[in-house]
This record gives structure tokens, sequence and C-alpha cells, in this order.
């Protein structure tokens, strides 16, 4: 009897626990759909974390690059030849000998702590970018055969760049390079690692608020923004790693933004809420091989295996159909100047690719393939290379690592991986990518080294008439194909999901790496 | 009793020698160098030999363990290689949002366990230890990972009743009913992760209790099965839960990392597994070097708790 009752007592106590668990999370749950505040602010949720330590001379990765991009400004963005955005600078004109361009800036721009915009500014960034020591991203394309560009100050707002040598991709070169404020750097030794990252002053649309480790980047308006002040008072970068989490939160409102997946198109289908827009990027996806691994030094080998690569599947694979993804055949992007498929693309060719592995006594060999862990695309893509080399006879062990430890190790030769995936998004001009090819460049993260197209490369940069560079940048994409170091997989789009209803897109504009061209267009209907 | 408790403290302090040594070669085995961190691939040579002179880097290998083991103990260890932040500044940031939501899961756990555990032992082989042992045996084989997708699945994503993402909402970091409802899901899917080990352990506790000669005494006194229960094996059931829970203490820095990766809680887990990811060699030796630390803290402070509770013990030494 005594005993029972103990028993009801102790169940009570359960039941009463789990009652009052589930009445707490009802009561609060209650007058509320979602978990956010709207419609001041905007979520954006992003697969990686980009630190809170950002400098316009030496991040480069690209969340990195979009909180650069929300919080500082460039003199003009190139996106092609007729497509010039400009914002710091009012034109940029070249002279008629095309030796010196000439910025005009504009006389209206504040940095976020009050203090006025000069040519001082402009021209204290670019020498800072020249700078050897500073190991800066943009050095290699403000480098003519083998000579900087002189940059001077006019008067307060006007900024001379005096080139070495006449170069018919100086505009799109010159520019992209956002400026940093000399009263802020102004003596710091170390810009890659200085305190003052952290605490970023621009002239962008936004500020930065707060960073929070793992979490989010916080930004508020810049209500002195030179183009006018941003609509959406706040965006955040939040940092989501799981894939699917990231997709439930999109579906959930709890984030607005979120590049998506091909194989996860098919769950917006039917999702009134939320808008999906692919958009090109000019990104080249790849697979590249680490020549400082010995294993991999014997040119037919290479062969060998790109002949083993079935493109089509990996690419089906990856990016589901062509809406999203085309095959690529040369290192440069089918809206780049010179682009051309005339190379050898290396068709799927079981039968040629034994024999030149054979020729390369290559049977049996073991090599390791490193990719992006958190990346389904580069997961799904490493899958079928591996079945593929297999069916050639070579065995590939695959390495999943985090992608910025994986240039990190790259760009120091100390990677134990033969090959890697990659992609990239580079510029309009296929000067712009001579930073990947050329020999001892930082971004040359394959260590490639072809004496022939460094000096293509040079030429081409130099070289006034259109027809003659046409065909040294042919040769030059003939010759990286050939080498077969350099293995391009797919030219694939960005696929950016987006709650219904932020408008402004448009106007905001969509491009390479940032996403938004100015984020301060967008706005809440 | 002081005697034995230093005793223990002091046999402690070698096997946290010999710990960090381990974790110290293993680093110094990692194909790659401290230095890397500081460096550019633009320096020059003499640049790099100045940095490494700064850092006490280019002394023997045993001095540099000694460099770092100061370091450590004054809080310091070291930077990641991948974003160049201070370790110790990271951990500082992380391991309050891991505890926040591991203590509460541990304890309710902890709670619930003794209850069903208890409720198990004493009706052996009846419906109800058969109801609870089988929610055992199921919630040992169902991964974490899966339990937490199909939680997020209902209950954040088709019923809407809390948010999927991080610890806060963003604008809402001090609002303790926001922090509550990001909460509710990982701490219930914690909470059934930690819980069959644990009423399997205060269940097999109650029945060797049950079967013991002093039982039998006692009803051979006519004491009925409550008063045998509430007065006798209550206690003694007790005694070994003191040990787990000393156990668990490294489970407040490792004890989610896969649950709060899923969820995006800022806590230690999806530190650490980008580390692992990244071959963030520093900062997986840290966080290793840190929970090893408290497995031995563990252990020593459930062996002091034990042998406060029970006197026999040190008689026994």
């Amino acid at each position: 009897m005594n005993n029972k009752r103990n028993i009801i007592k102790t169940i009570a106590i359960i039941v009463t626990f789990l009652l009052m668990i589930s009445g707490c999370a009802n009561k609060s749950i209650k007058g509320k759909d979602t978990g956010k505040a709207k419609p001041d602010t905007f979520i954006y949720g992003i697969d990686g974390d980009p630190g809170n330590a950002v400098n316009v001379i030496t991040t480069g990765d690209r969340y990195g690059l979009m909180e650069i991009k929300a919080v500082y400004s460039p003199l003009y963005m190139y996106n092609g030849a007729n497509n010039i955005v400009y914002f710091l600078a009012e034109s940029m004109t070249p002279s008629p000998d095309y030796l010196s361009y000439t910025a005009k800036l504009r006389k209206d721009v504040k940095w976020q702590d009050g203090q006025a915009f000069t040519a001082d500014d402009v021209v204290f960034t670019y020498d800072q970018m020249l700078k050897e020591s500073n190991g800066g991203w943009a050095r290699g394309q403000l480098i003519f055969d083998g000579k900087p560009v002189k940059v001077e100050k006019i008067d307060d707002y006007t900024v001379k760049f005096t080139l070495p040598k006449i170069s018919m991709n100086a505009i799109e070169n010159l520019g992209n390079i956002f400026i940093m404020p000399k009263h802020i750097y102004e003596g710091e030794t170390d810009i890659a690692n200085s305190p003052k990252n952290a605490e970023p002053v621009g002239t962008g649309a936004y500020k930065l608020k707060e960073y929070k480790a793992g979490e989010y980047v916080k930004f508020e308006k810049n209500d002195n923004y030179f183009l006018g002040a941003p609509k959406i008072a706040n965006v955040v970068f939040r940092i989501i790693g799981d894939a699917n989490t990231a997709n439930l939160a999109l579906q959930s409102g709890e984030i607005d933004a979120l590049a998506i997946t091909p194989a996860d198109v098919d769950k917006y289908k039917n999702n009134s809420k939320i808008s999906i827009i692919p958009y090109d990027e000019g990104r080249v996806g790849y697979l590249a091989f680490n020549m400082t691994s010995k294993k991999v030094q014997n040119k037919d080998l290479r062969q060998g295996i790109a002949y083993a690569l079935n493109r089509p599947e990996i690419i089906n694979a990856s990016y589901v159909s062509e809406k999203y993804s085309l095959p690529a055949y040369s290192f440069l992007p089918r809206k780049a100047n010179f682009y051309t498929e005339d190379v050898d693309k290396h068709d799927f060719d079981t039968a040629k690719a034994k024999e030149l592995l054979s020729k390369a006594s290559a049977n049996g060999i073991k090599l390791k393939l490193a990719y992006t862990a958190n990346n389904v695309t580069q997961q799904k893509q490493a899958a079928v290379i591996q079945q593929d080399l297999k069916a050639a006879g070579v065995d590939v062990e695959l390495s999943g690592v985090d992608g910025t430890a994986l240039y990190q190790k790259l760009s120091k030769g100390q990677s134990d991986a033969d090959m890697y995936l990659g992609g990239y998004i580079m510029g309009i001009d296929p000067d712009t990518f001579n930073s990947l090819f050329v020999t001892g460049d930082p971004s040359n993260f394959m260590h490639y080294s072809n004496p022939e197209v460094d000096k293509l490369f040079a030429q081409g940069r130099v070289e006034k008439d259109p027809a003659k560079r046409k065909s040294i940048y042919e040769q030059i994409q003939k010759i990286i194909i050939d080498d077969a170091a350099f293995y391009p997989i797919t030219e694939n789009k960005r696929i950016l999901a987006i709650d219904s209803d932020i408008d402004g897109i448009k106007d905001a504009g969509l491009v390479p790496i940032y996403t938004f061209e100015d984020m301060s267009k967008l706005y809440f209907k | 009793m002081l005697k034995y408790i230093i005793r223990r403290i002091v046999q402690a302090v070698p096997m946290l020698i010999i710990i960090s040594i381990i974790c110290f070669t293993l680093m110094q085995l990692a194909p790659y160098d401290a230095v890397d961190v500081m460096t550019t691939p633009n320096m020059t040579k003499q640049t790099v030999a100045l940095i490494k002179a700064k850092y006490g880097l280019d002394k023997p290998a045993y001095i540099q363990y000694f460099y770092w083991i100061k370091g450590i103990l004054k809080g310091e260890f070291g930077y990641s290689i991948v974003t160049h932040q201070s370790i110790a500044k990271d951990l500082a940031a992380r391991i309050p949002a891991t505890i926040a939501v591991v203590l509460p899961a541990y304890i309710t756990a902890l709670l619930i366990a003794f209850i069903l555990g208890l409720i198990s032992g004493l009706k052996k082989d009846k419906w109800a230890d058969k109801l609870i042992d089988g929610f055992c045996s199921a919630g040992i084989s169902i991964p974490t990972f899966w339990l937490a997708m199909m939680i997020i699945f209902i209950f954040g994503y088709k019923l809407r009743l809390f948010p999927i993402l991080g610890m806060h909402t963003i604008g809402m970091e001090n609002s303790p009913a926001d922090f509550f409802r990001h909460f509710i899901m990982p701490f219930t899917v914690l909470t059934i992760a930690f819980l069959p080990e644990l009423v399997r352990y205060i269940r097999s506790s109650t029945i060797s209790q049950l079967s013991l000669d002093y039982i039998v005494v006692q009803k051979a006194y006519g004491a009925n099965s409550s008063q045998i229960l509430y007065n006798h094996v209550l206690k003694n059931v007790l005694l070994p839960v003191v040990t787990i829970i000393g156990m668990a203490l490294p489970m407040l820095v490792t004890g989610a990392f896969i649950t709060e990766t899923i969820f995006g809680w800022p806590g230690v887990g999806p530190y650490f597994v980008k580390a692992i990811q990244g071959f963030d060699y520093p900062v997986v030796m840290a966080v290793m070097l840190l929970s090893s630390g408290l497995v031995i803290i563990g252990n020593l402070l459930s062996d002091i708790l034990y042998c406060v509770i029970d006197p026999r013990i040190r008689e026994m030494r």
C-alpha cells in the first residue's frame, strides 16, 4: 500500500517536472512566430567564420571580404568594360597615351569616425598594398613588367596613377581595391596582425558593431554614407556550420538569406516566402596538383589522371543540372576576355588514361586528395573523382579539411595533399589570373612553374594590340591545360535563397564574392 | 582523512605532468611550426629568425616545454594557426556557453535517472523495469546527431515552437526568456543523451544493494519494503553516484560537441570540431589538455568526496 503510494508520488513528481518544462516553453513562445526582430535587421547565414580581424590589404577569403565590402568602399568596382560602378571616385580617366590614369574623388565622403576622406588615404592604401612585406592580395596586379605603378596626389581630390609601361588591363587592375584610412593605420608596421583590424573604420554603408566568435558579425547603418543612408538599420552575418540547420533556419525565418546548393533548391519549390536567385560569379571550380609533391611531377601521370576523370559525371553529382553549372575547359571563365575552348579538353577516356599512367609507371600509385570538409559540393566531387581514378588504377585517399587551413598550408608548401579541390573568382581580363599561375606568386597555391607561361603573362600584360593579346592568352590557356597540373571542372553559379520580403536586390546588384555590390539599397517590402 | 586527501592530490600531480608532456610531444611531432602562425611567406629569413628567438622557438624542445607550461599556468594557451586568435580568449568565450547547456542537462538527467533507476531496480523484471530498460536500450542506440536533427525538424521547423539557431536571437542577447527558448532543444537532446547510461548505472546499483545480506536481515526483522528503501537502500545507492558525478566533470568542456555543432550553439564543440577539420594543432591540444586535466581532477574530486562520505574507504588504505 505504502509502496504503491510512493510510486504514485514519484510519478507525480516526474509529470509535474515535465509539465513545468513544456509549460515554460509554451508560455514564452506565444505571440511570436519566429525568433527574429523584423523588419530592421537583415540576417545573412554564412558557413564560415570571417573573424573580426579584417583589413583591406591582406584579407582575401569570401566572408572576410564580405565584411570589408560592408565597411569599406573602393574607388570603383570593375565588373566588365561597360560596367564600372563608381564609389569613392567620380571618374577614372586614362591619358591619351594610356600611360597614366587620373582619379577624381568625391568631396562629400567622411570616414566613419568623422574625419574627411582625401587623396592622402588613396595614396596611402596603394602604397601599403605595394609594400612587399605586407603581403597584400592585390600587389601582383599593381606590378607591371616588374615595376610598380606610381601613385601620387595631385590635389586633395585628385590622384594620378602612372604606369611604368602601357597595360591594356590597367583600369581593372587599379580598381576593386578598398581604401583604408591613413589617419588610423599610419605608422602600423604589421597590418596583417594589427589590433586595429578588430575595429575597422571605413567609408562604407555599414559600421562594424559587434563580433562574436563563432556566432555572428553585426553591423549597423552608417547614416553618413555618401551614397545615401542604408534602408535597413542592421545587417548580421550569422555563422552556421551545419548546412541542414542553415536550410531549416532559412525556412523557419530565423535568417533572411543563404547561399544554397543546387541539391537544396527542391526544398524551396513550394515555398512562396523564399526566392531562389541563381547568378553568375565567373567562378571556376577545379582540381589542382600540389606541385611540391614528388609523386605528381610527371606530366604523363597528370594527363593520365585528367583523362580518367569523367567531367559531366562530376558536375551532375555536385550541381544537379546545367542550370547551375557549365563544364569548364580553360582556367578562364566564359565571360573573360580571350576565353577559348580550343584546348585539350581531356575528355573522359579510361583506356588512354591507363596507357598514360603506365607510361608514367604510376600503376598502383596512391594519391591524397584534399577538399573543404563542410563543402557538400566538394564532398560529392571528391567521391566521384575517387571512383573514376580507381577505375584507372589510381588509389585516392580523401582528406576533408578546413578550407582556410588548406590554403594556408598550400601557400607555405607544407601540405601533404597531392591534389586538392578549389575554386576561384577573379576578374574579366585574363591578366588578373596571372597571380594563380606565375612562378612564386603567393596566390600560386599549386606552386606551378612554367617559364613559358611566366613569359607570356608578362607579355600579355603590356601588349597593346588586341589581336596579339588574344593569341598570347590563347597560347597560355593551351599550355596550362596541356601541363595538366590544373584540371578545370566546372563554371558554377551561386544560388542565393532570400526572403521574398526583401526588395531592392536589383539596385543592390548581385556580384561575385560579396553577393551585394551595395547593401544600402536593400529594403523590406 | 586529511592525510589521505593530500596523498591523493600529490598522486594526481605527476599524472597531470605526464599528460602535458604527451600533449607537447604530439604537438612537436605535428608537421607545423608554431612560428608559422606569426610569419607570412613574404618575410625574410632574418625576420623569421628574430621572431623565433623572441618566442624562444630557437631553443631545444625541453626548454620550449617549460615556456609552454609557464604560459599555460598563466592561462595562455598560444595562438590558433588558422585564425591567429588567442586560444585562451576563444576558450574563455566558449566554455561558459558549453557549461550553460551541459550542466543543467546533466543535472536533470541525473535526477530523472535516479528516479527511473530506482523504480527499475526495485521492480526488476516487472513491466515498469522492462519499459525503462527498453527506453535505455533505444536511447543508447540512437545517435545524438540524428535525435538532434529530428527534434529540430519537428519542434523547430514543423511546429515552430522553438528557434533553431544558436544561443540568442540577434538583438536579444540580454533576454533570459529568449535564451530559454533557444536552450530547450539542445538541453532536451543532451538530457536524453545522458540519461540511459545513468539509469542503467543506478538500476544495477539498486539491484546489487537489494541482493545484499542486510536486506534479508531487515526483512527478517519485519521491515516493509518502503522502510528498507528509504532507510537503507537509498543512501547506499547514492554513494556510487558521487563517483560518476566526478567523472562527469570533463563533460563540462567536451560533453556536447555534436549537439552544439548542429544547433549552432557557440560553445567549445563547434570550435573543437573546426579545429580538427583545419588541423589547428594548438587548439586541438589545448582542448585535449584541458579535458584530460579535468578527467584527473574529476577522479580526484570523486575519490575525496567518496572518502568524506564513506569513512571505510580511508580505513582500507
